[in-house]
């Protein structure tokens, strides 16, 4: 049975490796299609993989350490709020706008943005589940137990 | 209550891979979309329209499809005065189809002889050109790609210049005015037609009036004298002339009379 830190510190590792370093091995291979001047607008997209991917880590890391409380639930939610914040702003409400050279793109991602807080609103339904089974398991592990009357 | 969380976590699941899938098909069909667009025809003069004809093709190649795909080019003058407005589509460009078009940028040449517009015909200038391409891909995404370029304008009676009148005796009722004028056709078209002269006297009177042909080719000066029989003992106060070309109309154009 390996602490709670070492099990927390591996989770950490491997969700940033998954959620930053991958990605940013596939954004690094799309420069190669892309023009010299669009690379500033990916080195934008990089950072805000690294904000996403510290969010995450930092939270699963903090659940992993409070597992068995109630923090632990207190936490999840925490991410959940969180991120739905964070997707709103990293993706501008929906409305994507990228000016290159003389060239002026704009996306209406409205649809994946709803798709991502959709996610994130089960995910916290989940997790408010999760607290409230928690806190009435608790309660009644904590309730005597009767023994039978002779 | 288990079984609930449970079923969130496999909704979770399932949503994240439909997004997921989703992005890695559009991401790739996206780069499987080509767009070509073929030699730019030289621009044709139709009427009093003056065409320019962009070819272009789009082979989609990708699983989704591209709808409502139109294309808009916006011409206006320095000061924002609007020239042109010319829209192709909308366009549907199924998965595995390809679709050949010609987006035409239409500008009226009659329109520029009205009051906010004329001194396009007298000027050299450079026109602001807005375009803008937009669609919806896969049916859920609607994208929007814009650019702006200038795009120089030769006028068509660029630097019009009036020689000083000379009257001459013509007969014992009438004189013959002899008024010179030159101008540069910096245009691509021809300009072809007729002058009408106008002499008006002091009292807004006309007193003679005639009619000279013009010729001059696109990118060449031209000059010419327009004659007019006015009476002996006309006072002259002003010419007024009426050019009516094979691609606009415009007058008067007065000149006055020392």
């Amino acid at each position: 049975m390996f602490p709670k830190i070492v099990k927390a510190m591996i989770k950490g590792a491997l969700w940033f490796v998954f959620l930053y370093v991958l990605p940013t091995l596939i954004l690094s291979s799309l420069l190669s299609f892309l023009p010299e001047g669009a690379h500033g607008i990916l080195y934008g997209y990089e950072q805000l993989l690294m904000v996403f991917a510290v969010i995450t880590v930092f939270f699963v890391v903090a659940s992993e350490l409070t597992s068995g409380t109630i923090f632990q639930h207190m936490f999840n939610i925490g991410k959940t709020l969180i991120l739905m914040v964070f997707i709103v702003l990293a993706l501008e409400g929906g409305i994507i706008s990228i000016d290159f050279q003389n060239i002026n793109i704009v996306a209406d991602l409205t649809v994946i943005l709803i798709l991502l807080l959709a996610i994130d609103l089960v995910g916290l339904a989940k997790s408010v589940l999760q607290a409230v089974n928690f806190l009435s398991e608790k309660a009644e592990s904590q309730l005597p137990t009767p023994s039978p009357k002779e | 209550m288990k079984q609930a969380i449970r079923a969130l976590g496999w909704a979770i699941y399932v949503l994240w891979l439909v997004i997921i899938v989703f992005t890695v098909t559009a991401v790739y069909s996206a780069f499987q979309v080509s767009v070509n667009f073929g030699e730019q025809r030289p621009p044709s003069v139709s009427g009093s329209d003056m065409i320019f004809s962009l070819p272009f093709s789009v082979e989609n190649n990708g699983f989704y499809d591209i709808s409502d795909l139109s294309i808009t080019t916006v011409v206006q003058e320095s000061n924002g005065a609007l020239i042109s407005n010319s829209s192709t589509g909308p366009i549907l460009i199924s998965s595995g189809n390809r679709v050949d078009a010609t987006h035409d940028i239409s500008i009226s040449l009659e329109n520029m002889t009205s009051a906010g517009l004329s001194r396009l015909l007298f000027y050299d200038t450079d026109l602001n050109v807005d375009m803008s391409l937009a669609l919806k891909y896969a049916g859920v995404i609607p994208l929007k790609i814009s650019t702006n370029f200038t795009m120089p304008w030769g006028a068509p009676l660029n630097n019009l210049t009036f020689g000083n009148i000379v009257v001459i005796p013509y007969n014992s009722t009438h004189v013959r005015t002899m008024l010179p004028i030159s101008f540069e056709n910096n245009s691509i078209f021809s300009l072809n037609g007729t002058v009408r002269t106008e002499i008006v006297n002091t009292l807004n009177q006309q007193v003679g009036d005639a009619t000279t042909q013009i010729t001059a080719p696109p990118q060449s000066g031209y000059s010419t004298t327009l004659a007019v029989l006015v009476p002996v003992s006309s006072s002259l106060k002003e010419a007024r002339l009426y050019f009516d070309t094979s691609v606009f109309t415009y007058g008067p154009v007065v000149i006055p009379i020392a």
